[in-house]
């Protein structure tokens, strides 16, 4: 050890990141060299958007019809997945289910994770523990306890049992997520309030509320997208075609002999139109409470 | 916490009102729950129909509809089995049949077939192969349709080419080898490389050798040396007359290769009429697989679609009339004229569009052949599908790659099969 250090430095090579500054600024501002970085964004581009051009092709051009520009547009699978397939219905059980499950999930999520973070109570250790060892438990397994459960409190074939299975199941990683965020939110804040005569409840929706929006967003909209796209409970918990959701009803277009294509892809834009919504609308505070347990404020 | 566990609670109970109540009213109406194993907007409206036709013919029983897709069909019944809320009447096939009965799920249907208008109208192969696939050689499911694994084939290409199609395997290699024409982007033949390669193969293999079980003293036939041939012809056609990411086809690629208009020939059931005659009309028709040298017809069936009451349905009076409409010769003859598979119902023989359609005239003629042997596959054994699929599907991908031998990997799918089958015969 004390050899090493007493050695006389050997002959370090010159630092080697100045270089590559130096050269990676020279690409992005010689005109003749843009392409270094646009060829392989448009690479990328592509690779992301063609299975998605494929589907809305898919769904707009006619069966049997191989061009690759659909023209003339038709409608007709639509009609197939709205009116025969009963998407209408789907699209409606989904939208209900998802915003169920947005709501309860981050008010639960919330009041939960401040909770953790900043209550000392015992067992918290093992209860976080828990928490996490619940992620290990596929949802398969829980599927027949889960069932027998629902059955004895009338909740199969309903819209609340399914709204319950998967806010049961979100919630565990919803709380750690939340409790994280709030443990970023400085406690000082909080006391300043009640020295000043607030009640914790009200330090609570005054003070630390507003700063834990980006996380709100962040629970809030995978709750809404994870209960979106939720088939094996939907699929295993309703056996009442009205009570069905979108995935289940994109199953249907894909039989055991035949593959009607054109219905999967027309259902696949309707499944896609929301979560593309939703996310357009939410990215930018999406990528803040996502990143706010990064830096420590 | 303890807000968080009376808010859940409060949800749970204030919500439970909306649960079901759904059994009938006070009206003496009975309400039975029939689910359609392969839901989906091909056969969903043709149910539909037949249950309009049902409820007005029984106005007193009303049919609750619920379609499930094929994909998950298994997984659902075994939920509902292991939470006691089956349905009462279920369609049902032999795939799963034997999974089912072991549950103790469903109820016998040999008296009431005996005692009611379908005695003596089934066909009686298929009778034979349900009761088969049934570990106490009872019926626990009345059949409606049978698929035959056929060879599609394009008759423009045929004519152009002033060929006849095959007979014989050694007929069908020499067409497919004709056919092709890689220039043009023209194959003979598809191979199914991917999901599902090995039941398509085993059913090709039984046809050429001609061997007429699948168990002989205990042992599996399947590594049968005229078997491994057949196995070797196929993978030396494969990249000289089929295309070469055939490796990975499951049946989709498969379809949509030949209603693309690449492919001469194709191996898939009658259940592909729909797609195959939608995208090439009066240009494909289809003949049984072809015979080897032995010059015997062995078939190895698919699975037998049916209907089946589940023994805790309490209306089963009222599902078995419904089960027993279903397969009556006319609504048997709608339905499946409609999905262009055999019908189950004898009487159907008769009806005006059998004569039409040349693809179910054709295997009916195969399966009521006094001469056609039926060498039913074990799907009643709970490692079946593993073995077929799980382990043997990748294995098959390197006989076509040329990594393996056809009789080595015959000899590795048929110890498994034997051992399985010893096990079972242990159980029983």
């Amino acid at each position: 050890m004390t050899e090493t250090l007493t050695r006389p430095p050997v002959n370090t090579p010159p630092p080697p990141r100045k270089p590559t500054k130096r050269r990676r600024r020279a690409v992005a501002e010689e005109p003749g060299k843009r392409w270094l970085i646009h060829v392989p964004l448009v690479v990328y581009l592509l690779f992301t958007l063609i299975p998605f051009y494929w589907m809305i092709v898919f769904a707009v051009r006619p069966t049997g019809s191989t061009q690759l520009v659909p023209w003339p547009i038709t409608l007709e699978h639509f009609d197939t997945v709205w009116n025969d397939i009963g998407f209408g219905i789907f699209f409606y059980n989904s939208v209900m289910i998802g915003l169920g499950v947005l709501v309860f999930v981050t008010i639960l999520s919330t009041m939960g994770g401040y909770a953790l973070a900043r209550f000392k109570f015992r067992g918290q250790r093992v209860f976080l523990l828990a928490l996490l060892c619940t992620q290990f438990i596929p949802g398969a397994m829980m599927l027949i306890p889960l069932f027998v459960i629902f059955k004895g409190a009338g909740l199969l074939n309903s819209l609340t049992g399914l709204v319950i299975a998967e806010v049961a199941f979100q919630l565990p990683l919803a709380l750690i997520l939340m409790s994280g965020f709030v443990r970023n939110i400085s406690y000082e804040l909080e006391e300043a309030a009640m020295v000043d005569g607030c009640s914790r409840m009200r330090a609570f929706f005054a003070v630390t509320l507003p700063q834990l929006k980006p996380a709100l967003v962040a629970v809030g909209s995978f709750a809404f997208i994870g209960a979106w796209n939720q088939f094996l409970f939907a699929l295993m918990f309703a056996s009442r075609q009205d009570k069905f959701t979108l995935p289940v009803g994109l199953s249907y277009a894909l039989g055991e002999f035949n593959t009607d294509f054109g219905a999967l892809a027309a259902g696949g834009v309707v499944a896609a139109v929301p979560v593309v919504l939703v996310f357009a609308v939410v990215q930018r505070f999406l990528v803040q409470g996502l990143s706010a347990g990064a830096v420590k404020g | 916490m303890r807000r968080l566990l009376v808010a859940v609670a409060a949800a749970a109970l204030a919500l439970t009102a909306c649960g079901s109540g759904e059994t009938g009213g006070g009206d003496g109406k009975v309400t039975i729950t029939f689910w359609d194993n392969n839901g989906g907007p091909a056969r969903t409206p043709i149910y539909e129909e037949l249950i309009k036709r049902f409820e007005s013919a029984n106005p007193n029983i009303h049919v609750e509809y619920v379609g499930i897709p094929s994909a998950s069909v298994q997984q659902k019944y075994d939920t509902a089995i292991a939470g006691g809320e089956t349905p009462d009447v279920g369609g049902v096939t032999t795939s799963y049949l034997a999974h089912l009965v072991g549950q103790e799920a469903l109820a016998p249907v040999d008296d009431r077939i005996n005692s009611g208008p379908l005695k003596d109208k089934l066909l009686p192969s298929l009778v034979e192969t349900v009761r088969q696939t049934g570990p106490d050689g009872k019926l626990y499911l009345v059949p409606s349709s049978a698929n035959m694994d056929v060879i599609w084939y394009r008759t423009d290409w045929f004519k152009d080419a002033g060929i006849e199609p095959p007979k014989t395997w050694d007929e069908f290699i020499t067409a497919a080898t004709k056919l092709t024409d890689t220039a043009a982007n023209k194959y003979g033949y598809t191979i199914r490389g991917g999901a599902g390669s090995v039941f398509q193969l085993i059913t090709e293999a039984y046809a050429y050798s001609g061997v007429d079980n699948f168990y002989e003293g205990g042992q599996s036939t399947l590594n049968d040396s005229a078997n491994a041939e057949l196995v070797d012809k196929i993978a030396k056609l494969y990249k000289k007359a089929t295309p070469e990411a055939d490796v990975n086809n499951s049946f989709t690629q498969m379809i949509a290769q030949f209603t693309g208009g690449s492919i001469g020939m194709m191996h898939h059931n009658l259940g592909s009429y729909s797609d195959v005659t939608k995208a090439l009309g009066d240009k494909v028709a289809a003949i049984p697989l072809p015979v080897g040298p032995s010059g015997k017809r062995t078939v190895v069936p698919n699975p037998t679609d049916g209907f089946a009451v589940f023994k805790n349905s309490e209306n089963q009076d009222a599902a078995w009339k419904f089960a027993e409409f279903l397969t009556s010769s006319e609504s048997n003859s709608y339905w499946n004229e409609k999905v262009g598979q055999i019908p189950a119902n004898t009487d159907v023989r008769s009806a005006a569009w059998i004569d039409k359609a040349a693809h179910v005239k054709m295997a009916l003629g195969v399966m009521e052949d006094p001469a056609t042997i039926l060498v039913p596959a074990p799907v009643y054994l709970p490692q079946y599908s593993s073995i077929t699929k799980t382990d043997s599907e990748p294995q098959y991908q390197k006989v076509l790659l040329g990594e393996l031998s056809a009789q080595q990997f015959l000899d590795d799918m048929a110890k498994k099969l034997t051992e399985a089958q010893k096990e079972w015969e242990e159980r029983k």
